[in-house]
């Protein structure tokens, strides 16, 4: 069975009939997870034995006559959500050994579907990044070119078709960006669909779980599994208030997208050839593009900036050696915290926090954080007017191809990335990043914006597009 | 002393991060180049926009309250011992 070739109903039908084992099938799956990640560095940790077992426990349940709607399906979870199973290491040295006394929500509802945890996958400093540049395991290594990066190591996982899903986490574009540079579907759902309970999040108000897959269908196969309220995350009582999920199947007829020219000059030269081809495509699949502006894209990204870093100060304080993270010897208490944050943190989340904690200070507080808060609700306004005129808005992932594997990035031109991604964090609506086409041997991947709760929309359009564009398959072999 | 290394010494300070000479001089020219890269930001006009502080719409998810009937000697149940309308303390030792 080839899974990039079926979809992940399918999977778990054959799983279900009894056609194919889930140990099996799980067998199989890790033995391709140990090759490949030989070359891409895509895991922190592949779960070999544990993930047997569990693939054991799932076959006995089918025996017994249970159908699970995700049975035997590989899924990889990046490793800032927690799993009891396997240690959570937070893109953080000092948690290669920490063992999570609780398993995350929507891993835990993926494990009650029947998926198997096949492995944690890699990430930034801390979960701080959209490359895995800063990992302290080095970067993941896109499956298109060696030397460039992979963006998310869960997307490169689907791309190579080693697992069917990969369970992400995406504040300022991580999720977005790595299905974009890897040719494969991202969606982050609208803020409040997935409990965060058991993400390691370094900003609160833009951390949002999301899923990568090869398909629309797929990406909502599993919202639709790990969507909905849980009491132990209150910004999922959005989900009280309304059915939880994609919504009923959607008709794609006549939708209007909005098409925000002027963002992308923005674009690394070479790139906005490949959106304004999308758009013709697009068009002439039926869909009403119309021109529309968000002039307030840069200022978003810095408001980004300001509120995700005075929130990394803030929740980065409980790593201080006494209460998480490994404890370094020291002569007093003043020297034991600076000594234990400076060894937890790495660099990239020193400088964030170190930021953070000055735009907090006297001074830079009433400047710089309370006009982000203001300019974060203009920008939400922004998007809600534009989507007035609209049903979906269009905007590019990355701003530029994947970075180079082996040069360090400079810290502001890293953040500058996140351009595209970043102020739609800012709005809470779901976006889905589908590729839009190829420039050279690269993918570039597109963003569709939607209402909030429009997950089934974008996922349909993006299921038919991937037909009339006929770029797929995108997977590696 | 510019702004931003005074700034960066005192919030090296406050979050007690343990940097070296190098990096503390490499932050300073980085947090310099981030102030000023928030500039346009700051030229966003606001003077009516009200601050947010959520990306969406919340709503009360407390528990509702259950109530059920108690009553004193229920309350007291996990109380220290108490005696002549005192609760019973262990002794201060000197």
């Amino acid at each position: 069975m080839e899974l990039r070739k079926i979809s992940i109903r399918q999977a778990a039908e054959t799983v279900n009939s009894g056609e194919v084992t889930a140990e099996g099938l799980i067998e199989k799956t890790l033995e391709s997870c140990s090759i490949l990640n030989e070359g891409l560095n895509i895991f922190t940790q592949i779960a070999g034995i544990d993930a047997l077992e569990q693939a054991k426990a799932i076959d006995r349940k089918i025996e017994k006559g249970e159908k699970l709607p995700l049975a035997g399906v590989p899924v990889t979870v990046k490793d800032d959500l927690c799993y009891g199973v396997l240690p959570t290491g937070f893109g953080s040295p000092a948690f290669k050994e920490f063992f999570s006394p609780y398993t995350a929500t929507a891993v835990e509802r993926l494990m009650d579907a029947g998926a198997i945890v096949v492995g944690k996958t890699n990430l930034d400093d801390m979960s701080m990044g959209s490359t895995t540049a800063s990992s302290p395991d080095g970067p993941t290594i896109n499956p298109w070119d060696p030397e460039r990066t992979a963006g998310s190591a869960g997307a490169a996982a689907v791309a190579t078709g080693i697992c069917m899903l990969a369970l992400e986490s995406d504040s300022g574009g991580a999720l977005r960006q790595g299905a974009s540079h890897c040719g494969v579907i991202g969606l982050r759902p609208t803020a409040g669909q997935v409990s965060r309970y058991g993400l390691n999040t370094f900003c609160s108000s833009f951390g949002q779980v999301g899923v990568t897959a090869i398909s629309g269908e797929n990406v909502i196969t599993a919202l639709e599994v790990i969507a909905g309220f849980d009491e132990r995350d209150a910004s999922t009582a959005v989900c009280k208030e309304r059915a939880a999920g994609a919504g009923t199947a959607v008709d794609t007829e006549g939708l209007r997208i909005g098409y925000p020219a002027a963002a992308f000059d923005h674009l690394e030269p070479g790139l906005r050839e490949v959106f304004e081809q999308a758009r013709e495509q697009y068009s002439a699949a039926g869909f009403e593009c119309i021109d529309l502006e968000l002039p307030l894209l840069p200022e978003a990204l810095q408001a980004y900036y300001v509120i995700s870093l005075a929130e990394s100060s803030s929740n980065h304080s409980r790593f201080d050696g006494i209460r998480f993270g490994a404890v370094e010897e020291a002569g007093d208490l003043e020297e034991l915290y600076s000594k234990s944050r400076g060894s937890i943190l790495g660099r990239e989340a020193r400088r964030r926090s170190i930021f953070g904690t000055h735009l907090l200070s006297q001074g830079s507080y009433d400047l710089y954080y309370r006009q982000a808060l203001r300019v974060w609700n203009l920008v939400r306004r922004e998007f809600a007017a534009a989507l007035g005129q609209c049903d979906l808005l269009m905007l590019p992932a990355a701003k530029t191809l994947p970075g180079r594997a082996a040069a360090e990035a400079d810290f502001l031109d890293a953040w500058t990335e996140d351009l595209f991604c970043a102020p739609v964090s800012l709005t809470g609506l779901p976006s889905l990043c589908l590729p839009a086409g190829q420039a050279g041997k690269f993918p570039v991947g597109l963003q569709l914006i939607g209402r909030p709760f429009s997950e089934g929309i974008m996922a349909a359009v993006c299921d038919r597009m991937i037909r009339e564009i006929e770029l797929f398959p995108y997977g590696i072999s | 002393m510019t702004d931003a290394e005074h700034g960066l010494d005192k919030a090296i300070r406050a979050i007690k991060i343990g940097v070296d000479v190098s990096e503390q001089e490499a932050l300073d020219r980085e947090l310099d180049r981030f102030m000023k890269w928030l500039k346009p930001m700051l030229a966003v006009d606001t003077a009516e926009t009200k601050q947010v502080l959520v990306s969406h719409g919340v709503v009360n998810v407390l528990r509702e309250d259950c109530a059920r009937q108690g009553g004193l000697a229920e309350l007291q149940e996990a109380a220290p011992d108490f005696a002549g309308g005192f609760y019973l303390v262990p002794p201060i030792i000197e």
